[in-house]
């Protein structure tokens, strides 16, 4: 059977008053890419900590394998940390850092050598081992953190947004060395990250966190069309989320009342009654001109229009007040829309998605457009890769 | 362009070099060397004015049978009695400073904020303060005898003050993370604290070895206040005490020896310093940062 599965029972971990991580459940299957993902202070790196044993949870379990690890300390437990800074020795170079832990399980030194070649080999280092960290390029440094865990074959790997402190290629290019050391090892992969895109291109699986509480649990796929909660709809790529007034299920689509349209939205919750809201992708809104008739149309007016390289992004006014935003791969065809147009703007019903309600919609909805135009770059990148 | 502006042009020029911040460094080496040069020159002086030139002569060094640094056990015992409690001074303060400073910065606790203050303490407190507030002390704990031990206590005392600060400020940018790393990797507390931690602290240990060094030999309040008469006085007490009675040349000769004996130390402490911090090119140059930091 393979080793590496991780399961965290109601885990809780309050540092005075400030509870960081709020009775979390997460299972976690052997030879996963998992992601914690959220913004900064939303618990997912203290939950990490929790797991490699630096921290002591307040309450709950942590079982690796099916075993309590509450008990047993971090030098003891077989899980290995690559640390955001990378935290390489200074004083020690390439090989001795990356032999550091093979010396403290004192393994035979022909052993040391061979194993710290292989490592170094396989995160392209050879012919490094005599640097020291403070002569290498911060991806490089990289790499050596990482051979220095994996060379100890641990059956969890847990990665503290390991990729945070690098620039944007480079960043790219070690996410996909990242997932094919992860597939080539076999190791379980516990990934913090605060980065959407990165969680979307490697997980297996991603939790999304929110203060102290894990949102949702489901793949990149799920995760991104099926949003459970207006956290996560809002937190994944750029959401347009709209106030309604649902008023329950109708051939299999709940109506819901937008300002004075009606719409028909038949995804997500859609016997739900009362006031939430309904979430659309940019992606899925189309732009038509001011005569189109339909249903699930709602006349707009375009507010801006942002240059993205490959992609368009259109920040429409609707008439109820709300903004929209649509966005366009550039392939020749959209042009005539410029700011100031009157505009048809075409929600298609099996792209509405019906939300529960949620006491954060408001904040979440004010704090969507400041983050629109980086998260808009995003939201392209996970769509064409 | 007349004179006058052309020589404010030359001395105010903003691309040329600054000379008078330059003149203004000089001046100011000059005036602090010029006092220890002529201290220096009088020991060698052919009488027993220490004011007056009478010619070179080396009697006050090795030539006078009585009265030479060499011969006078007087001025011997100064120097061995400075030296010794240096040396007891470097042993007891810096090894306990490093202890107390890694518990105060890995201490979460609630007593660990009013301690950091207080660590504050002996370098806000006048020495004179100090000084006989310790003689209180001592002289009601008969178990600690006036002389060599309660002038080692005295000066372990605000010795410790400086190391923690040293060793402190260079925990705090070292951080948790390479020691969290250590254990990560199977490393013991014990472990983690020899292989990794200790190597990163070794400049911050050595700056601490040097300004101990240099408290000691240049202390005179505790010192004095703490001695047990003539056998036990230092350099400085030995000088101070003496510039009433009968100065001679010999007294030059002392200082001398202890100015060369600091500036041996520091220039051996320098190059031990540069060997070491060749096999740890990340943290280059922190020992001296963490010397200037300080006065020495």
């Amino acid at each position: 059977m393979k080793t590496g599965s991780v399961e965290l029972v109601q885990l809780r971990k309050e540092f005075g008053d400030v509870t960081a991580v709020d009775g979390i459940d997460v299972s976690i299957e052997a030879g996963e890419f998992f992601s914690l993902l959220g913004p900064s202070g939303c618990g997912k790196t203290t939950s990490l900590r929790l797991i490699a044993g630096f921290e002591r949870p307040t309450a709950g379990k942590i079982l690796l394998d099916g075993s309590d690890m509450a008990a047993t300390p971090p030098h003891r437990r077989k899980v290995n940390t690559v640390f955001q800074s990378y935290a390489l020795f200074p004083h020690l170079n390439v090989f001795d850092n990356v032999a550091f832990g093979l010396r403290r399980a004192h393994v035979k030194k022909s052993e040391i050598r061979e194993r710290v070649t292989r490592v170094l080999e396989a995160v392209q280092l050879g012919g490094y081992e005599k640097r020291k960290p403070g002569q290498l390029s911060g991806g490089q440094q990289q790499r050596v953190a990482l051979a220095r865990a994996l060379v100890l074959e641990p059956s969890v790997l847990l990665l503290d947004e390991p990729l945070g402190a690098l620039d944007a290629k480079l960043r790219k290019a070690l996410q996909i060395e990242l997932k094919s050391i992860q597939e080539n090892f076999g190791i379980t992969f516990v990934y913090v990250t605060h980065d959407q895109e990165e969680a979307l291109t490697m997980s297996d699986r991603i939790a999304v966190m929110s203060g102290g509480r894990v949102e949702q649990i489901a793949t990149p796929e799920r995760m991104y069309e099926e949003p459970e909660t207006v956290f996560v709809a809002d937190f994944l790529g750029v959401s347009n989320l709209m106030p309604v007034t649902a008023e329950g299920a109708e051939n299999g689509a709940c109506r819901v009342k937008h300002g004075d349209f009606s719409l028909r939205a038949s995804r997500g919750e859609v016997d739900r009654r009362g006031e939430t809201h309904v979430v659309i992708r940019p992606e899925r809104v189309s732009i038509e001109p001011y005569e189109a008739t339909g249903e699930n149309r709602v006349p707009g007016m375009i507010d801006r229009v942002v240059y993205h390289g490959a992609s368009e992004q259109l920040v429409i006014r609707l008439a109820t007040g709300d903004v929209v935003q649509a966005l366009f791969v550039r392939d020749g065809s959209q042009h005539e829309w410029s700011q100031g147009t009157a505009v048809q703007v075409y929600l298609p019903a099996d792209a509405l998605r019906v939300l529960p309600p949620s006491s954060v919609a408001e904040t979440a909805v004010a704090l969507a457009p400041e983050a629109a135009p980086e998260d808009g770059a995003a939201a392209v990148g996970a769509g064409t890769s | 362009m007349s004179a006058v502006s052309r020589v404010r042009d030359w001395l105010a020029n903003p691309w040329g070099q600054p000379r008078l911040l330059g003149a203004f460094t000089w001046a100011y080496m000059v005036w602090s060397i010029v006092p220890v040069g002529i201290a220096i020159l009088f020991s060698f002086n052919n009488g027993r004015s220490r004011s007056v030139w009478q010619g070179f002569s080396t009697r006050w060094w090795w030539g006078d049978p009585y009265n030479s640094v060499l011969h006078d056990p007087t001025l011997r015992g100064a120097i061995e009695q400075s030296l010794r409690l240096a040396t007891l001074d470097m042993l007891v303060a810096v090894p306990l400073g490093v202890g107390l400073a890694i518990g105060l910065t890995r201490w979460r606790g609630y007593g660990a904020r009013p301690v950091n203050y207080l660590m504050l303490f002996p370098l806000v407190t006048p020495e004179i303060v100090m000084a006989v507030s310790l003689l209180l002390v001592f002289s009601l704990l008969y178990a600690i005898h006036f002389g060599t031990e309660a002038q080692t206590l005295g000066q372990v005392t605000f010795s410790i003050s400086y190391v923690v600060i040293i060793v402190r400020g260079r925990l705090l940018s070292v951080g948790p993370e390479y020691e969290e790393a250590a254990r990560d990797l199977g490393a013991s507390q014990i472990g983690a604290f020899r292989l990794v931690l200790l190597p990163l602290l070794w400049p911050a240990i050595f700056a601490s070895f040097i300004v101990v060094f240099a408290l000691s030999i240049d202390d005179f309040v505790v010192t004095d206040y703490l001695s047990a008469g003539q056998s036990t006085q230092t350099v400085p007490i030995l000088i101070y005490s003496s510039v009433r009675g009968t100065a001679t040349p010999a007294l030059n000769a002392v200082a001398t020896v202890m100015v060369i004996i600091t500036l041996l130390s520091v220039g051996l402490a320098y190059l031990v310093y540069r060997w070491a911090a060749r096999s740890q090119p990340a943290t280059s140059n922190s020992a001296l940062n963490e010397i200037a930091a300080l006065e020495v």
